[in-house]
């Protein structure tokens, strides 16, 4: 039996990544994609997203990857994902509009036999609700990570697929594509599968939000949360992967997404969500963590205070903004000039009158009074102490991700804040170094 | 959170201010004066909340085009009768708020709206209040909101000191008095509950600029830190050259420990505006009271 061709409309960062796994495992693969222009793009070599890895997975398999803007080239194809976006307001709801028309116009070619699989973040009881036979009709989780997406589109950990009827087989088409991967799969009903990917996230967040908890308490009685972490993995019951980095509340989309889809369905149906509630409000808190820091560290002694800032990406590895903390940090900072760096996005991103653009993260910290890191950026880790001690006129490095090495910070004459660990300040106050 | 309806700050036409004669009052309508603001100072004596006619007397005084601050209260209401004393002050500005067009309202109000253990507190934490006084304020803020068509701001400053306050509570008032007549500053048991304290002038103020910005909302009139009692009357003790003794409670510790809040809000809403420290508006008290 021939292996089945693999379609994916909608070349979205999902759809692209996804693609190009299925094209890496073997499989022809048809990239579909309403928008010409995108289509275009990709045909030419050229992405408009930053991917670790993803430029050569795409270039190696080259030759099993269709481009196309014509819905009548998945015809050929035995199983087709949609992977749109799915786009959220500033109350992370979800407009389902964009993927309605998609799947429209991309079940009006299917082929007679043809699977068709939602691959993007949808509600539950989103799937049952489309009008498609169900026989014919999937959906599946995706656990894409941002920097980290082909890794996780090539080796994933296990595959959950929401059907119809779980206890029947699953159809051999898409049964052959997924045991390619050589990983476990979960087939349960649509609106399992639709609340499991919700209930990871749910998890993941429950971990970011202990490890923020508990870094702004380490922070305040002088405990060190970097030295609790290691302990934390050692036990079992959390295990080496768990989220437990401090960060600056949720960003991305994704996260914020599910809160609110749990929240909805609470106010819907009467659940209890108080748990779901005290994310949000966490998240809110550490969010606002730097510009607490810069204005009692800096601003309310230096009005005129000219800030550094280095990252606009929301994370490192990605040219993505949506809910970037740095973002939403500058939009607190209007009067103030800022000079700003970050190795993908554009400082117009920055959006604020006063910010100027610079070439490198060095340039950047000429003459501020203070430096904000704000994306861990690699590149950022080869700053070194001495140099930024030159380059300031101020004597401040508010480092939230720990880029920099702290106790060379304060031995290059400067204070140093980040997230988990008490103030490391060169004299005064609860000095930590 | 406060919304600003003036992104740039711009003069109010005229502010009127029930309460001028009072603490907070009087400070507000300093600030308004040294910031060239016309205002309509009404104290008891031009405007007794309490007394017949008072209503129809406040709709004769306001135009359309005034802001109105509302500071005026029987504080702190400790009792169920200066609780409806105070409600029946709020029903007859409501009533004169219902009859007359008017451009602003900000209301000074009280941190003591919220729950009790809202650490860190901030302008979306639940009003809850536990108190007399905390219920008087939220009621008001209600009245007050459901009367008008206009922006309200909700302001809800922490405990306030200045050198006129005329309460003489447990804390920066009562301290600095003990240690001007030369007596030890009295605190109970270690004096280590924590509690913010904010400079009258900061409330002035952040009142002024809420009126610049036509602002609606809520915002914690608050300075973000947080000063044990302890602490309180060694900077007090320091400033006079007097002793800090310790004393028996006169009763079970208060029900509220330690309290703290978040600023995030006032930042992003006035990000050039920062609190005095309390050492120096602790001085600034001294030297104004001497």
């Amino acid at each position: 039996m021939s292996k089945p061709v693999i379609g994916f409309a909608g070349m979205t960062h999902l759809g692209i990544n996804s693609a190009a796994a299925a094209a890496g495992q073997g499989a022809e693969t048809v990239c579909f994609d309403t928008d010409a222009t995108v289509i275009a793009q990709l045909k030419s070599g050229k992405l408009s997203i930053v991917e670790p890895g993803l430029p050569e997975l795409l270039e190696q398999n080259n030759s099993r990857i269709t481009y196309t803007a014509e819905s009548g080239d998945l015809k050929r194809c035995g199983v087709v994902y949609i992977s749109a976006d799915v786009p959220t307001d500033d109350q992370g709801q979800s407009d389902l509009s964009g993927i309605r028309s998609l799947i429209d116009t991309v079940a009006a070619g299917l082929g007679r036999a043809a699977i068709l699989v939602i691959l993007c973040q949808v509600p539950p009881g989103f799937t049952r609700s489309l009008s498609l036979p169900k026989e014919r009709l999937y959906y599946q989780v995706e656990t894409l990570i941002f920097g980290r997406a082909v890794e996780r589109a090539m080796y994933p950990e296990r595959f959950i697929v929401g059907c119809a009827e779980p206890g029947r087989s699953l159809p051999q088409a898409l049964q052959d594509f997924l045991s390619v991967f050589g990983c476990s799969i979960l087939p349960m009903r649509y609106e399992s599968a639709e609340l499991a990917k919700i209930s990871i996230n749910c998890c993941l967040v429950a971990s970011v939000t202990v490890a923020n908890t508990l870094a702004e308490l380490s922070e305040r009685i002088g405990a060190d949360w970097s030295e609790i972490v290691p302990a934390l993995k050692l036990d079992k019951r959390i295990g080496p992967q768990a989220y437990l980095s401090p960060g600056l509340g949720l960003a991305g989309g994704n996260l914020e997404r599910d809160l609110a889809t749990v929240l909805r369905f609470s106010e819907a149906t009467g659940s209890e969500v108080g748990l779901i509630e005290s994310f949000v409000k966490s998240s809110r808190h550490r969010r606002d963590w730097v510009l607490r820091t810069l204005h009692t560290e800096v601003l309310a002694a230096n009005p005129q205070a000219v800030i550094g800032v280095l990252g606009l990406a929301y994370k490192e590895n990605t040219h993505s903004t949506k809910n970037s903390p740095s973002l939403a940090l500058i939009a607190q900072l209007k009067p103030w000039r800022l000079r700003v760096h970050d190795p993908v996005v554009q400082a117009s991103a920055a959006g604020h009158p006063e910010a100027a653009g610079c070439v490198t993260a060095l340039e950047a910290a000429q003459g501020v009074d203070v430096l904000v890191i704000m994306t861990p950026w690699p590149s950022f880790r080869d700053l070194k102490a001495d140099q930024l001690a030159r380059a300031m006129t101020g004597r401040t490095i508010i480092d939230p991700y720990r880029v920099l090495d702290g106790k060379a910070v304060v031995a290059a004459g400067l204070n140093y804040f980040t997230l988990g660990a008490p103030p490391f300040r060169t004299a005064g106050r609860g000095t930590h170094a | 959170m406060l919304d600003h309806l003036n992104v740039r700050p711009a003069k109010p036409t005229r502010v009127v201010i029930i309460g001028a004669g009072g603490f907070v009052g009087g400070a507000i309508r300093k600030q308004l004066d040294a910031d060239g603001v016309t205002t309509l100072p009404l104290s008891r004596q031009e405007l007794d909340l309490l007394a017949d006619g008072s209503s129809a007397k406040l709709k004769g005084l306001l135009r359309a085009t005034d802001s109105v601050v509302m500071v005026s209260a029987i504080a702190p209401a400790k009792t169920v009768s200066m609780l409806m004393q105070n409600l029946k002050m709020a029903e007859t500005v409501c009533a004169a708020l219902a009859d007359r067009e008017i451009a602003h309202l900000v209301y000074i109000s009280s941190d003591a709206v919220y729950v009790d253990d809202a650490n860190p507190v901030t302008e979306r934490s639940a009003c809850a209040p536990s108190t007399i006084h905390g219920m008087m304020h939220a009621a008001r803020e209600l009245m007050l909101k459901s009367s008008t068509e206009a922006p309200v701001a909700m302001l809800r400053p922490t405990l306030i000191y200045g050198a006129a306050d005329p309460h003489n509570g447990y804390g920066p008032n009562r301290f600095r008095r003990q240690a001007a007549k030369g007596e030890p500053i009295a605190i109970f048991g270690e004096g280590e509950e924590r509690r913010d304290h904010v400079l009258v002038d900061d409330v002035a103020n952040i009142t002024a600029s809420v009126l610049a910005h036509r602002s609606a909302g809520a915002l914690n009139v608050v300075t973000g830190v947080s000063t044990s009692f302890h602490d309180i009357a060694q900077i007090i003790a320091k400033q006079y050259g007097v002793q800090v003794a310790s004393q028996p409670r006169p009763g079970p510790r208060a029900h509220l420990l330690h309290r703290f809040f978040d600023i995030t809000d006032c930042h992003k809403a006035f990000p050039t505006f920062h609190y005095t420290p309390l050492a120096e508006g602790l001085e600034r008290a001294r030297t104004a009271s001497s």
